[in-house]
């Protein structure tokens, strides 16, 4: 039988041991379950698809020594020998490498001459075999063709006639209606580019950004001081050929500075601050969840240590060990429950203040209770030991006059 | 209603094995009120535990109210102390952080009476012991005499067959002590047995009969007290 009352009493009357365990428990559901709504947040920014064939794409970036070195022939000649290697899928050019870190942005308009209400997309000059090079899923429309591409100078100006856009980007910008056909103005420009294709996802260049996914593909090369590929190969022989390619890059033209590397490894390298920062905050959570046990623990043993003659009295009452485990797991919850209680407000008060002032992501009602639910759980088991050992108490304690 | 034979209790550590009670055999009637006096280390304490079913006997037979209880389980014994058997401990043994009330209800509540069989019970044996208006003091707040009732109270409430009384006026001044005497003398007269350890020859003989444990075991069932008194004279 639950004896609440009388447990409440001697709560009281014993109450700043309780109350620390209380607060250290209300203390460790705010900051635990502040960190977790963060820790997913990461989780499933990094998780989010990039809609590439990310496992089986390198990127090549290469610097001529030469200061007049041919960069549209050398392009040509590259690209010629990547693709025909065995094991390549395609391989493209771009003006950035997807995912890196490093990219463009710039504003669309709807309408021409346009100045104010622009939507800002990730940028990306490049050619039509980019679909294929990065394993994009074309949804609407089509390609580019090969006489809408142009290369040219780093001071020369062209306005392209057509562009491929995101499913993000054309739904943001002409939402409840397909996109393709519809003209886009860049700058406060009256010469319009037609959408002819809108292709699944694409995460862009800064994986982070608010706006990522929201990305814009114009047929053109700009011929500078580096250029960049991307190459697809076959599943599995990612790794092979992009020594292969380095080393005939190298050999087809040795007089310039070449480096490749994986797409994954630039989205890790993207990554890196998330992922610091989940393993970071688990570290925290754990830490803080197993002091929190320890100390239910060992308070637990400081107060049976305490009341080995009461207990024992009880039990020549009439308890049973049941009744004595019971007991002080019951306590324990009650002290766990109002200190989760009183976690769950600081918890949320916490949380406004990093929504507020930091842009971290709302903690929601339901795994602010997992969480405390989780703690509880764990209050009781740490409980647990202690309570067995006083249900161990001897009823012949009683008796005994030390 | 207390019939043990042949008990024996030894105690075991690494190197010494220490013989509390050895072919200890005792019976007492129902309604009696019998003292138990004794060198310290006689036993008395171990007795008074196997006999309030606190510790289980090495060996021999202990039968309770007609029942065999040396075989029965931790649970089973619980039950049987709640129900038949009160306790009044040398140091009263109350829980200093529950009021008298709520000291009371202790056993009444693993007895799993409801809330007001528990309430009826506990303003009655208030009553009886004459502490009704103290029922929301600490123990704390009374003297040692006021506490001995409490506990008495707390062990008459269950409305126990048998009650076990472990020095009961060891801490009490000479007038406390023989109030919580006449007490247990009235409790007694009631119909309750009573089986009392004490080291005050004068309280042991007011008993109806007095046994008497050197090294374990019974010395004499007879009035040792008096066969003390009549070899002196």
């Amino acid at each position: 039988m639950l004896e609440l009352k009388p447990m409440l009493s001697a709560l009281w009357r014993n109450k700043v041991a309780a109350l620390l365990i209380a607060l250290q428990l209300a203390l460790t559901l705010a900051i635990v379950s502040n960190a977790t709504v963060i820790v997913m947040e990461r989780i499933d920014k990094m998780a989010r698809p990039t809609g590439m064939d990310l496992e089986n794409i390198f990127s090549v970036t290469f610097k001529p020594v030469d200061n007049n070195y041919d960069m549209a022939g050398a392009m040509q000649a590259d690209l010629d020998l990547i693709r025909s290697l065995p094991g390549v899928i395609d391989a493209s050019v771009t003006h950035q490498i997807p995912l890196s870190g490093s990219g463009s942005a710039s504003g669309y308009y709807t309408e021409p001459n346009q100045v104010v209400g622009s939507f800002t997309a990730n940028y990306y000059q490049t050619d039509p075999h980019f679909i294929e090079a990065l394993g994009l899923n074309l949804v609407e429309g089509r390609n580019f063709l090969d006489n809408e591409m142009y290369t040219i100078g780093q001071n020369d100006r062209h306005n392209p006639a057509v562009v491929i856009v995101t499913k993000r980007f054309a739904e943001r910008v002409f939402p409840d209606e397909s996109a393709v056909g519809k003209f886009l103005y860049a700058g406060a420009d009256d010469h319009p580019t037609q959408i002819i294709g809108v292709i699944e996802r694409h995460l862009g260049a800064w994986p982070g950004w608010s706006l990522g996914g929201n990305a814009v593909f114009v047929p053109l090369f700009v011929t500078n001081k580096q250029a960049h590929y991307v190459v697809r190969t076959e599943s599995g022989q990612r790794d092979a050929l992009l020594k292969q390619v380095e080393a005939q890059l190298a050999e087809r033209d040795p007089e310039r500075v070449i480096k490749l590397a994986t797409l994954s490894e630039q989205l890790a390298e993207s990554y890196v601050g998330d992922n610091l920062m989940v393993k970071v905050l688990t570290v925290v959570i754990a830490l803080l969840t197993l002091i929190v046990a320890l100390g239910i623990v060992g308070l637990t043993f400081f107060w049976i240590n305490q009341r080995t003659k009461q207990i024992g009295v009880r039990r020549a009452l009439g308890a049973t060990r049941a009744n004595i485990s019971r007991y002080f797991l019951v306590e324990n919850s009650m002290i766990a429950g109002s200190g989760l209680l009183l976690g769950a407000a600081g918890a949320t008060t916490i949380n406004e203040i990093l929504v507020r002032d930091l842009s971290q992501p709302v903690l929601p009602l339901s795994l602010l209770f997992l969480c405390a639910l989780l703690l509880l759980s764990v209050s009781l088991v740490a409980a647990l030991s202690p309570a067995m050992r006083a249900a161990n108490i001897s009823p012949a304690v009683a008796t005994r006059s030390v | 209603m207390l019939n043990m034979h042949n008990i024996r209790k030894s105690y075991r550590t690494d190197t010494v094995e220490t013989h509390a009670l050895r072919d200890f055999s005792l019976s007492v009637d129902e309604g009696e009120f019998v003292s138990v006096t004794g060198p310290s280390g006689s036993g008395k304490t171990t007795f008074l535990n196997i006999a309030g079913l606190l510790e289980t006997p090495t060996g021999g037979e202990y039968h309770l109210d007609g029942q065999e209880v040396s075989g029965l389980s931790d649970r089973e014994r619980s039950r049987l102390r709640n129900e038949k058997i009160g306790f009044i401990f040398q140091g009263f043994n109350l829980i200093p952080d529950l009021n008298l009330f709520d000291n009371i209800d202790v056993p009444l509540r693993y007895r799993g009476f409801d809330s007001k069989e528990r309430k009826r019970r506990i303003e009655k044996s208030l009553e009886q012991v004459g502490l009704s208006a103290r029922v929301k003091h600490l123990p704390a707040q009374l003297s040692g005499g006021q506490q001995q009732r409490v506990a008495i109270a707390r062990a008459l409430a269950g409305e126990p067959r048998f009650l076990l009384a472990d020095e009961p006026t060891g801490n009490l001044d000479s007038l406390m002590a023989r109030q919580v005497m006449e007490l247990l003398e009235l409790i007694n007269q009631a119909g309750t047995t009573i089986v009392m350890v004490t080291h005050d020859p004068d309280l042991a003989r007011r008993a109806h009969r007095n046994i008497q444990i050197v090294d374990g075991q019974v010395s004499d069932l007879r009035n040792t007290i008096g066969a003390e008194e009549a070899a002196v004279a």
